[in-house]
């Protein structure tokens, strides 16, 4: 939606409170999206170019989690 | 260690617990009162299982938060086909608000002989700002209610 169209609440805490929960909404989603592509066979730079980070930042962040939840992972570049 | 210690060990070791269903990479002050909630036999228990707070009643209570604020900025969760978070590998450590529940829990005690876990649910509740507030508002409860009862436990000088 347009950016004007945001709804931006009366209350500071319900503002501050949309934070919090777009933080955790947006942290959800990588982990999905992460996990999506790599599926799917993207390598990691790749998925980090497209995120905006760096690779050993992606790396870090979702490597375990990855191979715990058993995804065949292609060998980093 | 004392009774307290390993009481406070045994909140924050479940609040670890509870952060990693969640996802999250923090034990925030939710976290601290869903292990409260978990935690049987104490007052601080009973005082949350009165007033139909159950672990899972919390955790509805929250989601319900999480969707509210979602929505004041007009983003719906029900749109995200998301699935479960993959629980957390890293141990959760204890987040800005986790440690300022359990620094008011202790500043509620007269002294480190005197703290019990109604103490600590004091903490998790003496505060009209973020996610803890929020969902009990949410949930029909009053919060200061909760925090009187709790006081009232401890005149009585049960653990």
């Amino acid at each position: 939606m347009p950016v004007e169209d945001v709804p931006v609440p009366k209350d500071p805490a319900d503002s501050l409170a949309a934070v919090v929960a777009l933080r955790l909404l947006a942290d959800r989603l990588e982990d999905a999206a992460v996990e999506q592509a790599m599926r799917a066979g993207w390598s990691w730079p790749d998925v980090a170019e497209a995120l905006g980070v760096t690779r050993q930042a992606v790396h870090k962040k979702h490597v375990k989690r990855l191979i715990a939840a058993g995804v065949a992972l292609r060998r980093r570049q | 260690m004392s009774a307290i210690d390993h009481y406070i060990n045994a909140i924050i070791e479940q609040g670890a617990a509870e952060a990693q269903e969640d996802g999250s990479a923090a034990i925030e002050a939710h976290h601290l009162l869903l292990a409260i909630a978990a935690g049987e036999g104490t007052a601080a228990h009973r005082v949350l299982t009165a007033a139909g707070l159950g672990r899972q009643a919390i955790r509805d209570a929250l989601d319900r938060e999480f969707e509210h604020s979602l929505s004041a900025v007009g983003v719906s969760v029900a749109s995200f086909d998301l699935p479960k978070p993959a629980l957390a590998l890293e141990s959760p450590k204890l987040g800005a608000s986790a440690r300022l529940a359990i620094e008011r829990g202790f500043a509620a005690a007269t002294g480190k002989k005197d703290l019990r876990p109604a103490h600590l649910l004091l903490g998790v509740l003496d505060t009209e700002i973020g996610t803890v507030p929020r969902a009990l508002a949410l949930a029909g409860l009053d919060r200061v209610d909760l925090m009187a009862r709790a006081r009232e436990t401890l005149a009585g000088n049960s653990w």
